[in-house]
C-alpha cells in the first residue's frame, strides 16, 4: 500500500490544473460549474464548442491508445484528469458517452471499418453519441427488449423499428447505439444485435420527456425503419448482449473519483449555506453534515481501492456496492440540503418553473436510486452474483 | 374510554371522500394549473353547500358547533385527493382562530362580520403565521389574519400587499404579505396575542398533518397499482420482496400516524395545555410519513415516478411542501424535546390519554 501519488503523476496533475486554468476562461466562463446532473439540458451548443477545445489539447479521450488521439493515460491518470477537472468547475461533458462508452467498446469488439469511421469524430469533439439501452416494457429487466432489425437480404442494410426510452440527450446527438432483436424467434439476451444508428435520418423520431423538474434531458427514441449500414453492426448478429453487457462494464470506473469532486462540491455549498443562514447551530443538522462527509470520504477511499490494482478498468467486486452506496448517499445529501435551507426550500426565486442548484439537487436526486440499476436491482446483484446467495425466482420471459 | 370515531364521523368522511375522489381529480389539478387563480369555484361551492365552511363556528354563531375531532378525517380525505385549494386551512385553522377572538371578548365589529360571511359562504380569510414564509393562495381572500409581533391584525385585502412567489408544488399559489400594522385593525395583543398565535400554530400543523397523512395514502394506493399491473422479468414487480417491502414500509408509517393524529386532535379541543406535545408528534409522524410515502412510492414507479407526465408528483411535491409547512421535524422534534425535559413533566402512564385536566391544573413546569 502507498497511497501518495508518483512524482509523474503530480506532474502531471499540474500539466491538467494549469491547462484548465489557461482554457476554461473567456467565452467558457459561463458554463464552469454547469451541464451536470440535472443541469445537462443547458448551454448545449457552448458545452460542444468546450468539447472541441479540449480535444485541441489532447484532453478528450485520454484512455484511449495514442494511435485512435488518446493519451493512453493510466488509471492513476485519468483518476487525476477527473479530479482536477472537477474542481476547476468543467462543464458536464456532452461527449461523455462517446469517450466511455461507445469508444471502449468500438476499441474492444468494433471492426477496423467502425474503429475509422466513428473513432476520431468522437476524439476530435465533433460527434455526440447517446445510448439505447431501455424500453417501455425494458427497464430493469433489460433483456425483454422488443426493439427489432431486420436485414435486407441483398443489400445487407438493417432496418430498425421500436422504441427506446430515458435516451439522454439524445436530441443534441448525432447517434445512438442500439441494442435491438434480430432473430424474431429469440428471447431473452439470445438473438440480439448492437447497431450505430445515425439520428439524423426521416426513420427516428425523437421527442422529449419532461421531468418533474420542469426541465427535459431525456428521450423516447421512435425507430420506423431507421437505417443502419450492414457494416454498422458491433460484433456478429446475435452477439449483441455479450457487446452490451461489455459496455455496461466500461461504464462505471474512474469517472466516479470526479464524480465524488462534484459531491464535495455541493457539501461544501450546503456547510456554506448553513453556516449563513444558521442552519449549523441545528444538532441535528451538524451531526447529518458530519455524517455526509463521512459517507463521501468513505466512497472515495472504497474508490480508490477499488480502481486500484485493475489495470485494465474493469470493475473489481467491490465496485458493485458503488451505485448502491452513492446513489443513497447523494439522496440523503438532498434532503440535508432542502433542511439547510428550511423553508425557502420550496420557494422558486425566478418567476418561471426554474429550480435552484440545491431544489434541483434535491429532485434530481431522487433519481439517482433509479437510473442505471435500481438500488432494488443493485442489492440483488450484491446479494447473487458477489455473495452468490440463490437467485430470486422470475416469471417468464417472453 | 373509546378511541373510536362514531358512524355518523365516519359516514360523513365516506360521504366527503366519495365527493372528492368524483370531483378532484388528477386532471383536474392539472387544469387547475392552468387556471388564473388555480382554484375551482364550482368545487368549493359544492364544499360549501355540505357544510364544510360552517362545521367548527359554534351554534351559537350560527355554524354546526362541532370540533377537529369531527373534521380530522374529512381533513385526511382532502389529502388522500391532494386538493389544492386551502380548504383544510380554512375550516381547521383560519375559522376557529376567529372563533377564538370572539370567544375571549376581544376584536372588533369586523371579526363578527367575516365570520357571518365565511357561514355565507362569500368571505374568504387567509391567515399568515411567523413560522410560515409564505401564504398559500393569498390572492383569492377577501380578509387577512395576520402577526405582527405578539399582535393579531383582521385587515380586509386592500390594506394588505402582497407579492407572489413560485412554490416547488405547482398547486401551491404562493404570496408574502405585507402591511402597516394600525391599531384599527388590531384584533388581539400582548400574552393573548401570543396565545392566539400559538393556538393557530397548533391548529396548522395538525391540518398539516392530516392532510400529510392522506396524501401518503394516495401514494400508497397509487403505488399498489402499478406495481402490480407493471412487468419486468415476466411478472409483476410487486411480486419482487424489494418492492413489496418499500411498500409495506409506508403503510406500517401511516397507520402508525393515524392514531397520533386523532389523539392529537381530540387534546386541541379537550386539553388545550397538552396541545403543543400531542401536535408536535403528530405533525413530525406524519412528516415522516408522508416524506418516507414520497421517496418509496416514487422509487417504486422507477423512472416513470419521475415525469412530468405521472401524477405522483402531484402528491409527493404537496407532502414535501406540507412537511415543511407549520414547522419541519426539526422544530416538532424540538418541542417535545422541551415538554419532556420540563421540570414536574407528567410523563407516567396514567398521563397517556386521560387526566388531561388534572395536566391542565397542575401547570406542570
Amino acid at each position: 500500500m502507498k497511497l501518495a501519488f508518483t512524482a509523474a503523476d503530480e506532474q502531471f496533475r499540474e500539466e491538467v490544473a494549469d491547462w484548465l486554468n489557461d482554457n476554461l476562461r473567456d467565452e467558457f466562463t459561463d458554463i464552469r460549474y454547469r451541464g451536470g446532473p440535472g443541469d445537462e439540458h443547458r448551454f448545449v451548443d457552448e458545452r460542444k464548442a468546450w468539447e472541441r477545445r479540449l480535444a485541441d489539447g489532447r484532453w478528450t479521450c485520454i484512455g484511449w491508445p495514442e494511435a485512435w488521439g488518446g493519451r493512453a493515460a493510466s488509471i492513476e491518470q485519468q483518476v487525476i484528469f477527473h479530479e482536477e477537472y472537477a474542481r476547476a468547475g468543467g462543464p458536464g461533458r456532452m461527449g461523455h458517452i462517446g469517450d466511455t462508452l461507445t469508444g471502449p467498446t468500438l476499441l474492444a469488439f468494433g471492426s477496423e471499418h467502425q474503429k475509422a469511421k466513428y473513432l476520431p469524430p468522437i476524439r476530435d469533439g465533433m460527434a455526440f453519441w447517446s445510448q439505447g439501452y431501455s424500453e417501455p416494457g425494458a427497464g430493469s429487466d433489460l433483456a425483454a427488449i422488443r426493439t427489432k432489425a431486420v436485414q435486407d437480404e441483398i443489400s445487407g442494410q438493417w432496418k430498425i423499428t421500436g422504441q427506446k426510452v430515458w435516451t439522454s440527450l439524445a436530441h443534441e446527438s448525432d447517434f445512438v447505439f442500439v441494442l435491438a432483436r434480430v432473430d424474431r424467434d429469440s428471447s431473452r439476451h439470445h438473438g440480439l444485435g448492437f447497431f450505430l444508428v445515425a439520428l439524423d435520418q426521416p426513420g427516428v423520431t425523437i421527442r422529449p420527456i419532461n421531468q418533474l423538474t420542469g426541465t427535459a434531458e431525456f428521450n423516447e427514441v421512435y425507430f420506423d425503419d431507421a437505417v443502419c449500414d450492414a457494416e454498422d453492426i458491433v460484433g456478429a448478429p446475435g452477439d449483441g448482449w455479450k457487446v452490451a453487457m461489455g459496455l455496461l462494464g466500461f461504464e462505471r470506473g474512474v469517472s466516479t473519483l470526479g464524480q465524488q469532486m462534484l459531491f464535495q462540491t455541493e457539501l461544501d455549498e450546503i456547510i456554506r449555506i448553513a453556516k449563513a443562514n444558521g442552519a449549523s447551530r441545528d444538532p441535528d443538522i451538524r451531526q447529518r453534515i458530519a455524517e455526509a462527509h463521512i459517507g463521501l470520504k468513505t466512497m472515495r477511499y472504497n474508490s480508490m481501492r477499488m480502481l486500484s490494482g485493475r489495470e485494465d478498468g474493469s470493475l473489481s467486486r467491490e465496485a458493485m456496492i458503488y451505485k448502491l452506496y452513492w446513489s443513497s448517499w447523494h439522496r440523503n445529501l438532498g434532503k440535508l440540503a432542502m433542511d439547510v435551507l428550511g423553508p425557502d426550500a420550496e420557494l422558486i426565486e425566478s418567476g418561471s418553473y426554474e429550480l435552484n442548484k440545491l431544489q434541483s439537487l434535491f429532485l434530481f436526486t431522487r433519481a439517482d436510486t433509479i437510473y442505471g440499476g435500481t438500488n432494488q436491482i443493485q442489492r440483488n446483484l450484491i446479494a447473487e452474483r458477489a455473495l452468490g446467495m440463490p437467485k430470486e425466482p422470475r416469471g417468464q420471459g417472453k | 374510554m373509546n378511541f373510536n370515531f362514531t358512524q355518523d364521523q365516519l359516514d360523513f368522511q365516506d360521504a366527503i371522500s366519495s365527493m372528492l375522489r368524483t370531483e378532484v381529480t388528477a386532471d383536474s389539478i392539472r387544469a387547475r394549473w392552468q387556471n388564473e387563480s388555480g382554484i375551482d369555484s364550482a368545487f368549493m361551492q359544492q364544499a360549501h353547500d355540505l357544510g364544510l365552511n360552517s362545521m367548527l363556528i359554534p351554534e351559537s354563531l350560527g355554524g354546526l358547533g362541532l370540533t377537529a375531532v369531527d373534521f380530522i378525517l374529512l381533513a385526511e380525505a382532502c389529502g388522500e385527493v391532494a386538493l389544492p385549494e386551502p380548504l383544510v386551512e380554512s375550516v381547521m385553522v383560519t375559522t376557529p382562530s376567529l372563533v377564538d377572538i370572539l370567544d375571549q371578548g376581544l376584536g372588533n365589529a369586523d371579526v363578527q362580520k367575516v365570520i357571518d360571511g365565511v357561514l355565507a359562504g362569500d368571505v374568504r380569510v387567509a391567515l399568515g403565521h411567523t413560522i410560515n414564509p409564505c401564504i398559500n393562495y393569498a390572492d383569492s381572500a377577501d380578509w387577512f389574519l395576520l402577526p405582527d409581533g405578539d399582535g393579531v391584525y383582521l385587515l380586509p385585502k386592500e390594506a394588505v400587499t402582497l407579492e407572489a412567489k413560485t412554490s416547488v408544488d405547482p398547486s401551491r399559489r404562493l404570496f408574502s404579505a405585507s402591511f402597516a400594522a394600525s391599531d384599527a385593525y388590531l384584533v388581539a395583543d400582548g400574552e393573548a396575542g401570543a396565545n392566539l398565535q400559538r393556538a393557530t400554530l397548533n391548529r396548522g400543523a395538525l391540518a398539516s398533518a392530516a392532510q400529510l397523512v392522506g396524501l401518503s395514502r394516495g401514494m400508497l394506493q397509487q403505488s399498489v397499482s402499478y406495481t402490480s399491473d407493471r412487468e419486468q422479468f415476466g411478472r409483476a414487480i410487486g411480486a419482487n420482496q424489494a418492492v413489496k417491502h418499500l411498500v409495506a414500509d409506508v403503510a406500517v408509517q401511516v397507520e402508525y400516524a393515524k392514531p397520533v393524529i386523532y389523539r392529537a386532535a381530540y387534546t386541541v379541543g379537550v386539553s388545550p395545555s397538552r396541545a403543543d406535545f400531542a401536535v408536535s408528534h403528530a405533525k413530525s409522524a406524519a412528516g415522516r410519513a408522508g416524506l418516507l410515502a414520497s421517496r418509496h412510492c416514487m422509487q417504486v414507479f422507477g423512472a416513470m415516478g419521475y415525469t412530468w407526465e405521472c401524477d405522483l408528483q402531484i402528491w409527493a411535491k404537496r407532502a414535501w411542501a406540507l412537511a415543511r409547512e407549520w414547522g419541519d421535524e426539526g422544530f416538532h422534534t424540538n418541542r417535545i424535546h422541551e415538554w419532556l425535559l420540563r421540570k414536574n413533566a407528567l410523563l407516567g402512564p396514567e398521563y397517556t390519554f386521560g387526566r388531561g385536566s388534572l395536566t391542565d391544573r397542575a401547570k406542570a413546569g
